[in-house]
Protein backbone atom coordinates (compact mmCIF):
# COMPACT_ATOMS: atom_id res chain seq x y z
CA UNK A 1 0.00 0.00 0.00
CA UNK A 2 2.64 2.51 0.99
CA UNK A 3 4.26 2.58 -2.41
CA UNK A 4 1.32 4.35 -4.00
CA UNK A 5 0.82 6.89 -1.25
CA UNK A 6 0.71 10.42 -2.58
CA UNK A 7 4.34 11.47 -2.49
CA UNK A 8 4.35 15.24 -2.11
CA UNK A 9 2.11 17.35 0.04
CA UNK A 10 -1.00 15.53 -1.03
CA UNK A 11 -3.09 17.09 1.70
CA UNK A 12 -6.35 15.76 3.01
CA UNK A 13 -8.51 16.03 -0.10
CA UNK A 14 -6.36 13.79 -2.23
CA UNK A 15 -5.64 11.36 0.58
CA UNK A 16 -9.38 11.02 1.13
CA UNK A 17 -9.92 10.43 -2.58
CA UNK A 18 -7.23 7.75 -2.51
CA UNK A 19 -8.62 5.96 0.51
CA UNK A 20 -12.12 6.25 -0.96
CA UNK A 21 -11.02 4.85 -4.31
CA UNK A 22 -9.41 1.87 -2.58
CA UNK A 23 -12.51 1.20 -0.52
CA UNK A 24 -14.61 1.28 -3.68
CA UNK A 25 -12.29 -1.16 -5.42
CA UNK A 26 -12.34 -3.57 -2.49
CA UNK A 27 -16.13 -3.43 -2.34
CA UNK A 28 -16.74 -3.89 -6.06
CA UNK A 29 -14.19 -6.71 -6.31
CA UNK A 30 -16.31 -8.63 -3.84
CA UNK A 31 -19.47 -7.74 -5.72
CA UNK A 32 -20.97 -5.99 -2.68
CA UNK A 33 -23.52 -3.23 -3.08
CA UNK A 34 -23.22 0.15 -1.35
CA UNK A 35 -26.24 -0.83 0.67
CA UNK A 36 -24.54 -3.93 2.03
CA UNK A 37 -21.47 -1.89 2.93
CA UNK A 38 -23.66 0.73 4.57
CA UNK A 39 -25.24 -1.87 6.87
CA UNK A 40 -21.82 -2.87 8.16
CA UNK A 41 -21.18 0.64 9.45
CA UNK A 42 -24.79 1.41 10.45
CA UNK A 43 -25.01 4.18 7.88
CA UNK A 44 -26.78 5.10 4.66
CA UNK A 45 -25.90 4.16 1.13
CA UNK A 46 -25.27 7.88 0.59
CA UNK A 47 -22.60 7.84 3.28
CA UNK A 48 -20.73 5.06 1.46
CA UNK A 49 -21.04 7.04 -1.74
CA UNK A 50 -19.52 10.10 -0.06
CA UNK A 51 -16.76 8.07 1.63
CA UNK A 52 -15.77 6.45 -1.63
CA UNK A 53 -15.64 9.82 -3.37
CA UNK A 54 -13.40 11.30 -0.69
CA UNK A 55 -16.01 13.86 0.27
CA UNK A 56 -15.97 13.14 4.00
CA UNK A 57 -13.39 12.17 6.60
CA UNK A 58 -13.07 8.65 8.01
CA UNK A 59 -13.93 7.40 11.48
CA UNK A 60 -11.55 4.70 12.63
CA UNK A 61 -14.35 2.41 13.76
CA UNK A 62 -16.06 2.64 10.35
CA UNK A 63 -12.80 1.84 8.62
CA UNK A 64 -12.18 -1.22 10.80
CA UNK A 65 -15.69 -2.53 10.13
CA UNK A 66 -15.50 -1.91 6.40
CA UNK A 67 -12.09 -3.58 6.09
CA UNK A 68 -13.43 -6.61 7.96
CA UNK A 69 -16.39 -6.77 5.58
CA UNK A 70 -13.99 -6.47 2.62
CA UNK A 71 -11.89 -9.35 3.97
CA UNK A 72 -8.77 -7.27 4.50
CA UNK A 73 -7.21 -9.31 7.30
CA UNK A 74 -3.47 -8.78 7.04
CA UNK A 75 -2.74 -6.64 10.16
CA UNK A 76 -0.07 -4.56 8.42
CA UNK A 77 -2.43 -3.82 5.55
CA UNK A 78 -5.13 -2.76 7.98
CA UNK A 79 -2.63 -0.57 9.83
CA UNK A 80 -1.52 1.05 6.57
CA UNK A 81 -5.12 1.80 5.71
CA UNK A 82 -5.77 3.37 9.10
CA UNK A 83 -2.63 5.51 8.89
CA UNK A 84 -3.67 6.74 5.47
CA UNK A 85 -7.15 7.50 6.76
CA UNK A 86 -5.73 9.41 9.74
CA UNK A 87 -3.48 11.45 7.44
CA UNK A 88 -6.53 12.18 5.35
CA UNK A 89 -8.10 13.82 8.38
CA UNK A 90 -5.19 16.18 9.14
CA UNK A 91 -5.11 19.75 7.79
CA UNK A 92 -2.98 20.84 4.84
CA UNK A 93 -0.28 23.54 4.85
CA UNK A 94 -2.66 26.14 3.49
CA UNK A 95 -4.64 26.26 6.74
CA UNK A 96 -2.43 29.22 7.74
CA UNK A 97 -4.11 31.25 5.06
CA UNK A 98 -7.60 30.35 6.20
CA UNK A 99 -8.85 33.91 6.50
CA UNK A 100 -8.11 34.85 2.88
CA UNK A 101 -8.81 31.43 1.53
CA UNK A 102 -12.43 30.42 1.18
CA UNK A 103 -13.19 26.76 1.79
CA UNK A 104 -13.87 26.08 -1.88
CA UNK A 105 -10.45 27.33 -2.83
CA UNK A 106 -8.66 25.33 -0.12
CA UNK A 107 -9.72 22.16 -1.84
CA UNK A 108 -8.19 23.42 -5.05
CA UNK A 109 -4.86 24.33 -3.43
CA UNK A 110 -4.83 20.87 -1.94
CA UNK A 111 -5.52 19.10 -5.22
CA UNK A 112 -3.09 21.32 -7.12
CA UNK A 113 -0.22 20.48 -4.79
CA UNK A 114 -0.83 16.76 -5.35
CA UNK A 115 -1.26 16.82 -9.12
CA UNK A 116 1.30 15.31 -11.47
CA UNK A 117 -0.08 17.21 -14.45
CA UNK A 118 -2.00 20.48 -14.41
CA UNK A 119 -3.67 21.40 -17.68
CA UNK A 120 -5.33 24.77 -17.75
CA UNK A 121 -7.05 27.08 -20.20
CA UNK A 122 -7.18 30.74 -19.21
CA UNK A 123 -9.21 33.14 -21.31
CA UNK A 124 -9.04 36.26 -19.15
CA UNK A 125 -5.76 36.42 -17.31
CA UNK A 126 -2.38 34.80 -16.87
CA UNK A 127 -2.75 31.54 -14.89
CA UNK A 128 -2.23 32.07 -11.16
CA UNK A 129 0.80 29.79 -11.00
CA UNK A 130 2.62 32.08 -13.44
CA UNK A 131 1.52 35.53 -12.23
CA UNK A 132 4.02 38.08 -10.97
CA UNK A 133 3.47 39.76 -7.63
CA UNK A 134 2.50 43.09 -9.27
CA UNK A 135 0.19 41.49 -11.81
CA UNK A 136 -1.59 39.63 -9.07
CA UNK A 137 -2.01 42.78 -6.96
CA UNK A 138 -3.52 44.48 -9.99
CA UNK A 139 -5.94 41.58 -10.49
CA UNK A 140 -6.98 41.68 -6.82
CA UNK A 141 -7.38 45.45 -7.04
CA UNK A 142 -9.38 45.20 -10.25
CA UNK A 143 -11.73 42.68 -8.67
CA UNK A 144 -12.79 45.34 -6.10
CA UNK A 145 -12.69 42.80 -3.30
CA UNK A 146 -12.50 45.72 -0.87
CA UNK A 147 -9.69 44.21 1.14
CA UNK A 148 -7.19 45.82 3.46
CA UNK A 149 -3.56 46.06 2.42
CA UNK A 150 -2.85 43.34 4.98
CA UNK A 151 -5.38 40.96 3.41
CA UNK A 152 -4.06 41.66 -0.09
CA UNK A 153 -0.55 41.00 1.18
CA UNK A 154 -1.53 37.62 2.59
CA UNK A 155 -3.36 36.72 -0.58
CA UNK A 156 -0.28 37.50 -2.63
CA UNK A 157 1.94 35.51 -0.27
CA UNK A 158 -0.39 32.54 -0.58
CA UNK A 159 -0.14 32.76 -4.37
CA UNK A 160 3.63 32.87 -4.12
CA UNK A 161 3.57 29.83 -1.82
CA UNK A 162 1.47 27.98 -4.39
CA UNK A 163 3.96 28.86 -7.11
CA UNK A 164 6.83 27.12 -5.35
CA UNK A 165 5.32 23.81 -6.38
CA UNK A 166 6.62 24.42 -9.92
CA UNK A 167 10.22 24.50 -8.74
CA UNK A 168 10.10 21.90 -5.96
CA UNK A 169 11.72 18.50 -6.36
CA UNK A 170 9.63 16.28 -8.60
CA UNK A 171 7.47 19.20 -9.68
CA UNK A 172 4.20 18.68 -11.52
CA UNK A 173 4.02 19.51 -15.20
CA UNK A 174 2.02 22.59 -16.04
CA UNK A 175 0.56 22.60 -19.55
CA UNK A 176 -1.25 25.89 -20.01
CA UNK A 177 -3.17 27.34 -22.93
CA UNK A 178 -3.46 31.12 -22.61
CA UNK A 179 -5.82 33.10 -24.78
CA UNK A 180 -4.26 35.95 -26.74
CA UNK A 181 -6.81 38.24 -25.03
CA UNK A 182 -5.22 37.55 -21.65
CA UNK A 183 -1.80 38.48 -22.99
CA UNK A 184 -2.87 41.71 -24.65
CA UNK A 185 -4.89 43.17 -21.78
CA UNK A 186 -2.38 45.35 -19.88
CA UNK A 187 -3.42 44.38 -16.37
CA UNK A 188 -1.82 46.90 -13.99
CA UNK A 189 -0.63 49.04 -16.93
CA UNK A 190 2.17 48.53 -19.45
CA UNK A 191 4.97 48.33 -16.88
CA UNK A 192 3.31 45.57 -14.86
CA UNK A 193 2.34 43.77 -18.04
CA UNK A 194 5.89 43.96 -19.37
CA UNK A 195 7.15 42.29 -16.19
CA UNK A 196 4.46 39.65 -16.53
CA UNK A 197 5.26 38.85 -20.18
CA UNK A 198 8.95 38.62 -19.33
CA UNK A 199 8.08 36.26 -16.50
CA UNK A 200 6.19 34.03 -18.95
CA UNK A 201 9.17 33.96 -21.30
CA UNK A 202 11.32 32.87 -18.35
CA UNK A 203 8.77 30.22 -17.40
CA UNK A 204 8.98 28.57 -20.83
CA UNK A 205 12.59 27.70 -20.02
CA UNK A 206 11.56 25.39 -17.19
CA UNK A 207 11.43 21.80 -18.45
CA UNK A 208 8.15 21.11 -16.65
CA UNK A 209 6.25 24.06 -18.11
CA UNK A 210 4.55 24.05 -21.50
CA UNK A 211 2.81 27.19 -22.72
CA UNK A 212 0.63 27.42 -25.79
CA UNK A 213 -1.09 30.55 -27.02
CA UNK A 214 -4.58 30.43 -28.48
CA UNK A 215 -4.50 33.18 -31.11
CA UNK A 216 -7.36 35.52 -32.04
CA UNK A 217 -7.12 34.16 -35.57
CA UNK A 218 -8.62 30.89 -34.34
CA UNK A 219 -11.98 32.66 -34.13
CA UNK A 220 -14.67 30.75 -32.28
CA UNK A 221 -13.21 27.94 -30.18
CA UNK A 222 -14.60 25.16 -27.99
CA UNK A 223 -13.79 26.85 -24.64
CA UNK A 224 -15.64 30.11 -25.11
CA UNK A 225 -17.74 29.14 -22.08
CA UNK A 226 -14.77 30.06 -19.91
CA UNK A 227 -11.55 29.08 -18.21
CA UNK A 228 -11.03 25.67 -16.64
CA UNK A 229 -8.33 23.34 -15.35
CA UNK A 230 -7.89 19.59 -15.41
CA UNK A 231 -5.78 18.06 -12.66
CA UNK A 232 -4.24 14.63 -13.13
CA UNK A 233 -2.71 12.55 -10.34
CA UNK A 234 0.06 9.99 -10.60
CA UNK A 235 -1.99 7.32 -8.87
CA UNK A 236 -3.81 5.23 -11.45
CA UNK A 237 -6.85 4.88 -9.22
CA UNK A 238 -7.46 8.60 -8.94
CA UNK A 239 -9.66 10.16 -11.59
CA UNK A 240 -8.83 13.45 -13.25
CA UNK A 241 -10.57 16.40 -11.61
CA UNK A 242 -11.97 19.38 -13.51
CA UNK A 243 -11.96 22.71 -11.71
CA UNK A 244 -14.23 25.60 -12.65
CA UNK A 245 -14.04 28.83 -10.69
CA UNK A 246 -16.90 31.28 -10.18
CA UNK A 247 -17.08 34.55 -8.25
CA UNK A 248 -18.26 33.03 -4.99
CA UNK A 249 -17.60 29.33 -5.37
CA UNK A 250 -15.98 26.69 -7.48
CA UNK A 251 -17.10 23.50 -9.09
CA UNK A 252 -15.17 20.23 -9.05
CA UNK A 253 -16.05 17.52 -11.48
CA UNK A 254 -14.68 14.04 -11.03
CA UNK A 255 -17.38 12.01 -12.78
CA UNK A 256 -15.68 10.40 -15.70
CA UNK A 257 -18.28 11.30 -18.33
CA UNK A 258 -18.21 14.97 -17.28
CA UNK A 259 -14.43 15.12 -16.99
CA UNK A 260 -14.08 13.64 -20.44
CA UNK A 261 -16.22 16.37 -22.01
CA UNK A 262 -13.72 18.89 -20.67
CA UNK A 263 -10.72 16.78 -21.67
CA UNK A 264 -12.15 16.62 -25.16
CA UNK A 265 -12.37 20.44 -25.22
CA UNK A 266 -8.83 20.68 -23.85
CA UNK A 267 -7.53 18.42 -26.62
CA UNK A 268 -9.26 20.52 -29.27
CA UNK A 269 -7.87 23.74 -27.76
CA UNK A 270 -4.32 22.42 -27.65
CA UNK A 271 -4.54 21.29 -31.25
CA UNK A 272 -5.97 24.70 -32.29
CA UNK A 273 -3.37 26.68 -30.36
CA UNK A 274 0.05 27.68 -31.61
CA UNK A 275 2.61 24.94 -30.88
CA UNK A 276 4.79 25.51 -27.79
CA UNK A 277 7.83 26.21 -29.95
CA UNK A 278 6.20 29.47 -31.12
CA UNK A 279 5.31 30.81 -27.67
CA UNK A 280 8.45 32.86 -27.00
CA UNK A 281 8.28 34.51 -30.40
CA UNK A 282 4.63 35.47 -29.84
CA UNK A 283 5.26 36.74 -26.30
CA UNK A 284 8.15 38.83 -27.59
CA UNK A 285 5.79 40.31 -30.17
CA UNK A 286 3.31 41.32 -27.44
CA UNK A 287 6.18 42.83 -25.44
CA UNK A 288 7.27 44.93 -28.40
CA UNK A 289 3.74 46.20 -28.86
CA UNK A 290 3.73 47.44 -25.27
CA UNK A 291 6.49 49.86 -26.29
CA UNK A 292 3.92 51.84 -28.23
CA UNK A 293 1.80 52.62 -25.19
CA UNK B 1 -1.57 24.35 -37.02
CA UNK B 2 -2.96 24.84 -40.47
CA UNK B 3 0.19 23.77 -42.29
CA UNK B 4 -0.02 20.32 -40.74
CA UNK B 5 -1.22 17.20 -42.42
CA UNK B 6 -4.52 17.15 -40.58
CA UNK B 7 -5.77 19.34 -37.76
CA UNK B 8 -8.80 17.37 -36.76
CA UNK B 9 -9.28 15.18 -33.74
CA UNK B 10 -12.38 13.22 -32.95
CA UNK B 11 -12.52 11.51 -29.60
CA UNK B 12 -15.74 9.69 -30.47
CA UNK B 13 -14.01 7.51 -33.07
CA UNK B 14 -11.82 4.76 -31.60
CA UNK B 15 -8.17 5.50 -32.17
CA UNK B 16 -5.29 2.97 -31.98
CA UNK B 17 -2.99 5.37 -30.10
CA UNK B 18 -5.58 5.89 -27.38
CA UNK B 19 -6.49 2.18 -27.25
CA UNK B 20 -2.78 1.53 -26.68
CA UNK B 21 -2.76 4.22 -23.97
CA UNK B 22 -5.66 2.44 -22.25
CA UNK B 23 -3.80 -0.89 -22.28
CA UNK B 24 -0.78 0.83 -20.72
CA UNK B 25 -2.89 2.27 -17.91
CA UNK B 26 -2.91 5.83 -19.30
CA UNK B 27 -5.69 8.35 -18.79
CA UNK B 28 -5.76 9.88 -22.28
CA UNK B 29 -8.45 7.60 -23.65
CA UNK B 30 -12.15 8.09 -24.24
CA UNK B 31 -15.23 5.83 -24.06
CA UNK B 32 -15.04 4.83 -27.74
CA UNK B 33 -11.42 3.74 -27.27
CA UNK B 34 -12.13 1.80 -24.08
CA UNK B 35 -15.08 0.10 -25.71
CA UNK B 36 -12.91 -1.32 -28.51
CA UNK B 37 -10.10 -2.12 -26.06
CA UNK B 38 -12.47 -4.15 -23.90
CA UNK B 39 -13.79 -5.99 -26.94
CA UNK B 40 -10.19 -6.73 -27.90
CA UNK B 41 -9.52 -8.15 -24.46
CA UNK B 42 -12.59 -10.34 -24.80
CA UNK B 43 -11.22 -11.79 -28.05
CA UNK B 44 -7.55 -11.88 -27.05
CA UNK B 45 -7.16 -11.76 -23.26
CA UNK B 46 -3.37 -11.40 -23.62
CA UNK B 47 -3.69 -8.12 -25.57
CA UNK B 48 -2.72 -5.99 -22.58
CA UNK B 49 0.38 -8.07 -21.85
CA UNK B 50 1.38 -8.00 -25.52
CA UNK B 51 1.20 -4.19 -25.51
CA UNK B 52 3.35 -4.10 -22.37
CA UNK B 53 5.75 -6.60 -23.95
CA UNK B 54 5.96 -4.31 -26.96
CA UNK B 55 7.03 -1.39 -24.74
CA UNK B 56 9.62 -3.66 -23.13
CA UNK B 57 10.89 -4.72 -26.57
CA UNK B 58 11.17 -1.06 -27.59
CA UNK B 59 13.15 -0.38 -24.42
CA UNK B 60 15.59 -3.25 -25.03
CA UNK B 61 16.00 -2.43 -28.71
CA UNK B 62 16.74 1.26 -28.03
CA UNK B 63 19.24 0.33 -25.31
CA UNK B 64 21.05 -2.09 -27.62
CA UNK B 65 21.05 0.52 -30.39
CA UNK B 66 22.41 3.22 -28.09
CA UNK B 67 24.92 1.12 -26.11
CA UNK B 68 26.20 -1.49 -28.52
CA UNK B 69 25.57 0.11 -31.91
CA UNK B 70 26.36 3.61 -30.56
CA UNK B 71 23.46 5.14 -32.43
CA UNK B 72 22.76 8.75 -31.48
CA UNK B 73 19.91 9.57 -33.90
CA UNK B 74 16.46 8.02 -33.83
CA UNK B 75 13.36 8.48 -35.95
CA UNK B 76 10.33 6.97 -34.22
CA UNK B 77 7.58 6.39 -36.78
CA UNK B 78 4.07 6.18 -35.36
CA UNK B 79 5.35 7.18 -31.94
CA UNK B 80 1.95 7.24 -30.21
CA UNK B 81 0.92 9.11 -27.07
CA UNK B 82 3.71 9.93 -24.62
CA UNK B 83 3.96 7.34 -21.84
CA UNK B 84 6.51 6.12 -19.31
CA UNK B 85 9.88 5.43 -20.94
CA UNK B 86 9.74 7.31 -24.21
CA UNK B 87 12.51 6.76 -26.75
CA UNK B 88 14.53 9.88 -25.91
CA UNK B 89 14.39 9.06 -22.20
CA UNK B 90 15.70 5.54 -22.81
CA UNK B 91 18.38 6.68 -25.26
CA UNK B 92 19.46 9.76 -23.31
CA UNK B 93 19.87 7.69 -20.14
CA UNK B 94 22.72 5.98 -22.01
CA UNK B 95 23.84 8.85 -24.25
CA UNK B 96 22.67 12.31 -23.16
CA UNK B 97 23.38 13.67 -26.64
CA UNK B 98 20.97 11.26 -28.37
CA UNK B 99 18.52 13.00 -30.70
CA UNK B 100 15.01 11.80 -31.42
CA UNK B 101 12.35 12.71 -33.97
CA UNK B 102 8.84 11.59 -33.07
CA UNK B 103 6.56 11.18 -36.07
CA UNK B 104 2.83 10.55 -35.94
CA UNK B 105 -0.08 11.37 -38.22
CA UNK B 106 -2.53 11.91 -35.36
CA UNK B 107 -3.10 15.52 -34.30
CA UNK B 108 -3.70 14.68 -30.64
CA UNK B 109 -0.59 12.50 -30.46
CA UNK B 110 1.58 15.21 -32.01
CA UNK B 111 0.11 17.92 -29.77
CA UNK B 112 0.89 15.83 -26.67
CA UNK B 113 4.34 14.94 -27.96
CA UNK B 114 5.18 18.59 -28.62
CA UNK B 115 3.93 19.60 -25.19
CA UNK B 116 5.41 16.76 -23.15
CA UNK B 117 8.42 15.38 -25.04
CA UNK B 118 9.96 18.19 -27.06
CA UNK B 119 13.24 19.57 -25.77
CA UNK B 120 16.66 20.53 -27.01
CA UNK B 121 17.29 17.20 -28.65
CA UNK B 122 13.80 16.03 -29.53
CA UNK B 123 11.18 17.21 -31.99
CA UNK B 124 7.72 15.94 -32.83
CA UNK B 125 6.32 16.34 -36.31
CA UNK B 126 2.95 15.53 -37.79
CA UNK B 127 3.39 13.39 -40.88
CA UNK B 128 2.25 10.11 -42.33
CA UNK B 129 4.79 7.35 -42.68
CA UNK B 130 3.22 6.48 -46.02
CA UNK B 131 4.89 9.65 -47.29
CA UNK B 132 8.58 8.95 -46.58
CA UNK B 133 9.81 11.87 -48.67
CA UNK B 134 7.74 14.34 -46.65
CA UNK B 135 9.34 13.03 -43.44
CA UNK B 136 12.86 12.77 -44.85
CA UNK B 137 12.66 16.28 -46.28
CA UNK B 138 10.89 17.89 -43.32
CA UNK B 139 12.84 21.00 -42.20
CA UNK B 140 12.68 20.06 -38.51
CA UNK B 141 13.94 16.56 -39.29
CA UNK B 142 16.79 17.91 -41.44
CA UNK B 143 17.72 20.32 -38.69
CA UNK B 144 18.00 17.64 -36.00
CA UNK B 145 19.17 14.59 -37.95
CA UNK B 146 22.47 14.38 -39.81
CA UNK B 147 21.86 11.86 -42.59
CA UNK B 148 25.61 11.51 -43.15
CA UNK B 149 25.65 9.71 -39.79
CA UNK B 150 23.88 6.44 -38.92
CA UNK B 151 20.23 6.70 -37.94
CA UNK B 152 17.95 4.17 -36.24
CA UNK B 153 14.48 3.99 -37.74
CA UNK B 154 11.92 2.64 -35.28
CA UNK B 155 8.68 1.11 -36.59
CA UNK B 156 7.08 -0.16 -33.40
CA UNK B 157 3.61 -1.62 -33.75
CA UNK B 158 2.94 0.61 -36.75
CA UNK B 159 3.57 -1.27 -40.02
CA UNK B 160 0.61 -3.55 -39.29
CA UNK B 161 -1.57 -0.50 -39.94
CA UNK B 162 -0.35 -0.37 -43.56
CA UNK B 163 -2.15 -2.92 -45.75
CA UNK B 164 -0.30 -4.46 -48.70
CA UNK B 165 -2.12 -2.33 -51.26
CA UNK B 166 -0.44 0.74 -49.71
CA UNK B 167 3.01 -0.72 -50.40
CA UNK B 168 4.49 -1.04 -46.90
CA UNK B 169 7.60 -2.82 -48.24
CA UNK B 170 8.29 -0.05 -50.75
CA UNK B 171 7.79 2.55 -48.01
CA UNK B 172 10.37 0.93 -45.72
CA UNK B 173 12.74 0.51 -48.69
CA UNK B 174 12.45 4.24 -49.42
CA UNK B 175 13.51 5.06 -45.86
CA UNK B 176 16.32 2.49 -46.11
CA UNK B 177 17.68 4.11 -49.25
CA UNK B 178 17.82 7.51 -47.53
CA UNK B 179 19.92 6.15 -44.65
CA UNK B 180 23.66 5.57 -44.85
CA UNK B 181 25.15 2.11 -44.37
CA UNK B 182 25.46 1.19 -40.71
CA UNK B 183 22.04 2.63 -39.95
CA UNK B 184 19.47 0.45 -38.20
CA UNK B 185 15.87 -0.60 -38.58
CA UNK B 186 13.81 -1.91 -35.64
CA UNK B 187 10.35 -3.35 -36.17
CA UNK B 188 7.62 -4.88 -34.07
CA UNK B 189 4.58 -6.21 -35.86
CA UNK B 190 1.34 -8.02 -35.05
CA UNK B 191 1.02 -11.63 -36.19
CA UNK B 192 -1.46 -14.46 -36.10
CA UNK B 193 1.26 -17.10 -36.28
CA UNK B 194 0.90 -19.68 -33.52
CA UNK B 195 3.19 -18.77 -30.59
CA UNK B 196 6.08 -21.17 -29.93
CA UNK B 197 4.67 -22.25 -26.58
CA UNK B 198 0.95 -22.42 -27.08
CA UNK B 199 -1.80 -24.96 -27.02
CA UNK B 200 -3.74 -23.01 -29.63
CA UNK B 201 -4.21 -24.52 -33.06
CA UNK B 202 -3.43 -22.70 -36.27
CA UNK B 203 -7.15 -22.45 -36.97
CA UNK B 204 -7.85 -20.92 -33.57
CA UNK B 205 -5.06 -18.36 -33.98
CA UNK B 206 -6.28 -17.51 -37.48
CA UNK B 207 -9.80 -17.03 -36.16
CA UNK B 208 -8.58 -14.81 -33.30
CA UNK B 209 -6.46 -12.76 -35.71
CA UNK B 210 -9.36 -12.31 -38.08
CA UNK B 211 -11.64 -11.12 -35.29
CA UNK B 212 -9.02 -8.63 -34.07
CA UNK B 213 -8.61 -7.33 -37.62
CA UNK B 214 -12.37 -6.93 -38.00
CA UNK B 215 -12.55 -5.01 -34.73
CA UNK B 216 -9.84 -2.60 -35.87
CA UNK B 217 -11.95 -1.71 -38.87
CA UNK B 218 -14.05 0.34 -36.41
CA UNK B 219 -11.01 2.49 -35.61
CA UNK B 220 -9.20 5.20 -37.54
CA UNK B 221 -6.67 2.64 -38.81
CA UNK B 222 -7.29 -0.91 -39.95
CA UNK B 223 -4.93 -3.66 -38.86
CA UNK B 224 -3.24 -6.36 -40.89
CA UNK B 225 -1.26 -9.13 -39.22
CA UNK B 226 1.70 -10.67 -41.02
CA UNK B 227 3.70 -13.89 -40.90
CA UNK B 228 7.30 -14.14 -39.78
CA UNK B 229 8.49 -14.38 -43.41
CA UNK B 230 6.56 -11.25 -44.30
CA UNK B 231 8.02 -9.33 -41.36
CA UNK B 232 11.51 -10.52 -42.38
CA UNK B 233 10.91 -9.07 -45.83
CA UNK B 234 10.91 -5.55 -44.30
CA UNK B 235 14.58 -6.12 -43.48
CA UNK B 236 15.59 -6.48 -47.12
CA UNK B 237 19.01 -4.79 -47.39
CA UNK B 238 19.62 -5.13 -43.65
CA UNK B 239 21.60 -7.69 -41.72
CA UNK B 240 19.51 -8.96 -38.82
CA UNK B 241 21.06 -8.82 -35.37
CA UNK B 242 20.75 -11.97 -33.27
CA UNK B 243 18.32 -13.60 -32.71
CA UNK B 244 16.66 -12.41 -35.95
CA UNK B 245 12.94 -11.85 -36.30
CA UNK B 246 11.40 -13.61 -33.30
CA UNK B 247 8.50 -13.16 -30.94
CA UNK B 248 9.21 -9.87 -29.15
CA UNK B 249 9.28 -11.58 -25.76
CA UNK B 250 12.19 -13.71 -27.04
CA UNK B 251 14.27 -10.87 -28.48
CA UNK B 252 17.17 -10.58 -26.00
CA UNK B 253 14.83 -10.93 -23.02
CA UNK B 254 15.74 -9.60 -19.62
CA UNK B 255 13.34 -12.01 -18.03
CA UNK B 256 11.84 -15.15 -19.51
CA UNK B 257 8.53 -14.99 -17.71
CA UNK B 258 6.49 -13.39 -20.50
CA UNK B 259 4.52 -15.78 -22.66
CA UNK B 260 5.68 -15.42 -26.26
CA UNK B 261 3.33 -14.46 -29.08
CA UNK B 262 1.26 -11.74 -30.63
CA UNK B 263 4.04 -9.63 -32.08
CA UNK B 264 7.23 -10.32 -34.01
CA UNK B 265 10.22 -8.09 -33.52
CA UNK B 266 13.68 -7.65 -34.96
CA UNK B 267 16.56 -5.22 -35.40
CA UNK B 268 18.69 -5.02 -38.55
CA UNK B 269 21.81 -3.13 -39.67
CA UNK B 270 21.91 -1.63 -43.15
CA UNK B 271 24.50 -3.28 -45.35
CA UNK B 272 27.08 -1.23 -47.24
CA UNK B 273 26.08 -0.27 -50.79
CA UNK B 274 26.91 -2.90 -53.39
CA UNK B 275 26.95 -5.79 -50.96
CA UNK B 276 24.99 -8.84 -51.97
CA UNK B 277 21.51 -9.31 -50.68
CA UNK B 278 21.11 -12.20 -48.33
Amino acid sequence: MTESRVQTGGGPTVQRMLVGARLRRLRTELGLSREEAAQAIRASEWKIHRLENGQVGFKERDMVDLLALYQVRDPSEVADFLTLAREANTPGWWQHYGDVLPQWFRTYVDLESAAALIRTYEGQFVPGLLQTDDYMRAVVHGAHLDQTAEEVGRRVRLRMARQTLLTREQPPRLWAVIDEAALRRPVGGPEVMRGQLERLIEATKLPNITLQILPFTTGAHPAMFGSFSVLRFADQQLPDVVYLEHLTSALYLARRDEVERYLDVMELLCVDSEPPARTVELLTGFLNELEHW
Amino acid sequence: MADDWTTSINTSVPNPARIYDYFLGGKDNFPADRDVAEQLLAIAPVAREVVEDNRAFLRRAVRVLTREAEIRQFIDLGSGLPTQGNVHEIAQAVAPDARVVYVDNDAMVVTHSRALLAGDNTVAIQADLREPDVILGHPEVRELIDFDQPVALLCMAILHFIPDDQNPFAIVARFRDALRAGSYLAISHGTRDVPVRSDMSEAEMAEMGARVERLYQLTTASLVTRTRAQVERFFDGFELLDPGVVEIQRWRPEDWSSMPGGFYGGVGRKRPAGSLRA
